[in-house]
């Protein structure tokens, strides 16, 4: 068997090049053309004009907040993805796919991740999945929940992170700066956007 | 190709051949050990942390969510990869009978120190919080061009030795050495360069879960492969079977590998499709599986005997079955009843291990034994250690695996049920994250004694013998199975 250098190698190319264009390439494209479709009357939402848009999912110190966020691995715990009912049943778990009660629970979309700098989609679910925790939660419960988590649930996997926080001498517990942005990340995780009526991009 | 008898000559060469890659070959095997002791290390240390999240509460870097990073790093980039591109280095230079200058030997010795020095700082920035929980590259971005740059400069060379090559036919291995030389960069730059860009960052991490399953067909599955195609035809001295259905294997998987990784999200914030079509390429991969296995099967067919003895072809072999269980668990885990359960659970964890631990690292101790005795010109010491070191691995890698896929029932079965509590599924998983820690310790005592073999070789210390160590040497006679196949076979 005798194979020339240069057919071996662009076999090679040639094999690997159609995955990488179509699968990964094209998509990503796509992806980051993505155009805002504006709300009208008809959406009744109020204080933003178009789905995505990227300012709502940013809040305070949020963006160091995904650094601390990933620096702690949170997202080999948490996912923040929420499948569509035919792919999981998500949507059935109480909060998870955004505010039941107004009809806005629902699956996630790429369009929900617009503005961050990696989607932390995660790894395993040993806990909750955070995609709407920050309507969820409050920021003295996901403060709790970071300090002792066992104090909200006694059940909890979740490991404490008291070095986030500092005790005064007077016995009394505050955030760190780390801790502040990370509640901020947290608080600002909303991906329950109501579509708007024309956006008629088919995610399903 | 055939099976000729091995002139004087043809031997001489090989032996100088052997000689020219000891010392960075050498190198990146004890190093690559050492690693694989410290993720062992950590990944006890993780499942002990998983079952009991408030132990060393006050070390800050021994968090679950950066222990279990820092051991996928140490796993992949200490382990793993060294270990494969010291396998890399002596098949390529035996398949085409390149002989390592002076130069060159000094220069990969320098180059597997930086890629050592690399590995350790980013273990320790992911202890020091600076991880990215990224899984497969969770080394701060600012290291990524340093660890390609490494490993570029480590694998450059299987290209000229590919061209210039003395021996005058191409063999299958080759086909996967280069195969894997040319992907890893590839696929490397293009994750570290869509992942950290604001513009896409669903797709970002859909490339992210795309690295991590192409190292596994792409570089890890290639190289195993090689070593497959070499040590078994070797061992059972024989040609490959048949060349046709190995190039069929070969090229099955060249052109669906790249496919996979976005399985892992299924339902997730992309086009349908796409995870669609990953799931498609993990189900047609098998295609390569059973040709690979057929193949082999029947290059060995009425030798397999030789298993009782050649440790090389033992490993191998068990490598090969970890393969075909990796390939078909995860083809079975892509059906949609199956996602809703075990997505997100142990079970995926249970296949990363599977893939890394399982099939790869026991081909590689496989090619380790075949390779060390050759360039070290002494045999393995002892064939009890051996014997330990088969046994405790094979089995704590079966009890690591089951217990991970067991945990990802127990935990995904109550996690697809909304009205349990949440927690419940995690609580449910405890006892087989236990069994997981248990494995954990089996395995790094089987490492112990690889470990404190290859050391004893290193320095020289091992059997001064003209017959190779067989896992059950005494009471054979002359019966010298490996010997006789190294002896025989020519190109």
């Amino acid at each position: 068997m005798k194979t020339p250098f240069w057919k071996l190698i662009l076999g090679l190319v040639v094999c690997f090049a159609f995955p990488w264009i179509f699968l990964l390439m094209m998509p990503y494209v796509s992806e980051a053309k993505v155009a805002p479709v504006g709300y009208t009357a008809e959406d009744e939402v109020e204080g933003i004009s178009a789905y995505p848009e990227r300012s709502t999912l940013r809040y305070g110190s949020s963006d160091y907040g995904a650094q601390v966020y990933a620096a702690e691995g949170c997202a080999y715990c948490h996912t923040q993805m929420v499948r569509p009912t035919y792919a999981g049943p998500d949507m059935w778990r109480y909060g998870w796919g955004g505010r039941e009660a107004d009809g806005l629970a629902r699956e996630t979309r790429p369009e929900d991740y617009l503005g961050e700098s990696f989607a932390h989609l995660g790894y395993q679910r040993l806990g909750q999945d955070l995609s709407n925790v920050g309507h969820r939660l409050t920021r003295e419960e996901l403060h709790r929940h970071l300090y002792d988590p066992r104090s909200f649930d006694v059940d909890s996997g979740m490991p404490a992170y008291p070095h986030l926080y500092r005790t005064l001498e007077d016995g009394s517990i505050h955030p760190t700066e780390k801790a502040d942005a990370l509640v901020d990340y947290l608080l600002s995780r909303r991906k329950d956007a109501k579509i708007p009526v024309a956006d008629t991009r088919n995610r399903q | 190709m055939t099976v000729q008898q091995a002139t004087e000559e043809d031997i001489k060469d090989r032996a100088l051949v052997d000689r020219s890659t000891r010392f960075p070959v050498l190198f990146f095997f004890t190093s690559a050990l050492a690693w694989l002791f410290v993720s062992t290390v950590l990944g006890f240390a993780s499942a002990l942390k998983l079952r009991n999240p408030g132990l060393f509460e006050e070390a800050v870097f021994l968090q679950y969510g950066r222990l279990f990073p820092m051991h996928m790093t140490a796993l992949v980039y200490g382990w793993a990869i060294q270990a494969g591109i010291g396998v890399l280095l002596w098949l390529m230079a035996r398949l085409t009978r390149y002989r390592l200058s002076a130069q060159e030997q000094g220069g990969l010795v320098v180059l597997g120190h930086v890629w050592n020095a690399l590995v350790a700082i980013a273990v320790i920035c992911i202890g020091l919080g600076f991880g990215r929980s990224i899984p497969w590259l969770d080394m701060p971005s600012w290291m990524l061009p340093l660890f390609l740059l490494t490993y570029a400069a480590l694998t450059v060379w299987v290209f000229p030795m590919y061209k210039n090559r003395r021996s005058g036919s191409v063999y299958i291995s080759e086909y996967y050495l280069v195969g894997a030389a040319v992907w890893f960069p590839w696929i490397f730059i293009t994750a570290s360069a869509l992942i950290g860009q604001e513009a896409a960052p669903a797709m970002a991490a859909g490339a992210a879960s795309w690295f991590a399953s192409n190292l596994v067909y792409f570089w890890m599955a290639p190289i195993a492969l090689a070593v497959a195609y070499y040590i078994v035809p070797k061992i059972a001295d024989r040609p490959v079977h048949s060349y046709g259905v190995a190039k069929f294997g070969f090229w099955v998987l060249a052109v669906l590998a790249g496919w996979t990784g976005f399985h892992r999200f299924y339902g997730g914030p992309f086009a349908a499709w796409i995870p669609a079509a990953s799931g498609a390429a993990v189900v047609f991969i098998l295609l390569a599986v059973v040709a690979t296995y057929s193949n082999l099967w029947c290059t060995l067919r009425g030798k397999t005997q030789l298993w009782e003895f050649s440790p090389s072809l033992r490993f191998t072999a068990i490598g090969m079955l970890f393969f075909a269980g990796y390939c078909g668990l995860s083809a079975l885990s892509i059906f949609p009843g199956v996602q809703a359960k075990l997505q997100f659970s142990f079970f995926q964890n249970g296949l990363d291990v599977l893939a890394v631990y399982g099939f790869f690292s026991m081909t590689i101790f496989g090619a380790m034994y075949f390779i060390v005795p050759r360039i070290t010109g002494c045999e393995w010491p002892s064939a009890g250690s051996i014997r330990n070191h088969f046994w405790y691995s094979t089995y704590g890698i079966l009890t690591l695996v089951v217990c991970l896929l067991v945990a990802g029932l127990a935990q995904g079965g109550y996690l697809a049920q909304p009205d349990i509590p949440f927690s419940t599924s995690f609580l449910n998983a405890g006892p087989w994250v236990i069994g997981s820690a248990v494995a954990w310790v089996l395995i790094g005592f089987s490492n112990l004694w690889f470990f404190g073999q290859m050391a004893l070789m290193f320095i020289g210390k091992g059997k001064k013998s003209a017959n190779p160590t067989l896992i059950h040497g005494g009471g054979h006679g002359d019966h010298d199975p490996q010997h006789v196949a190294e002896e025989a076979v020519a190109s």
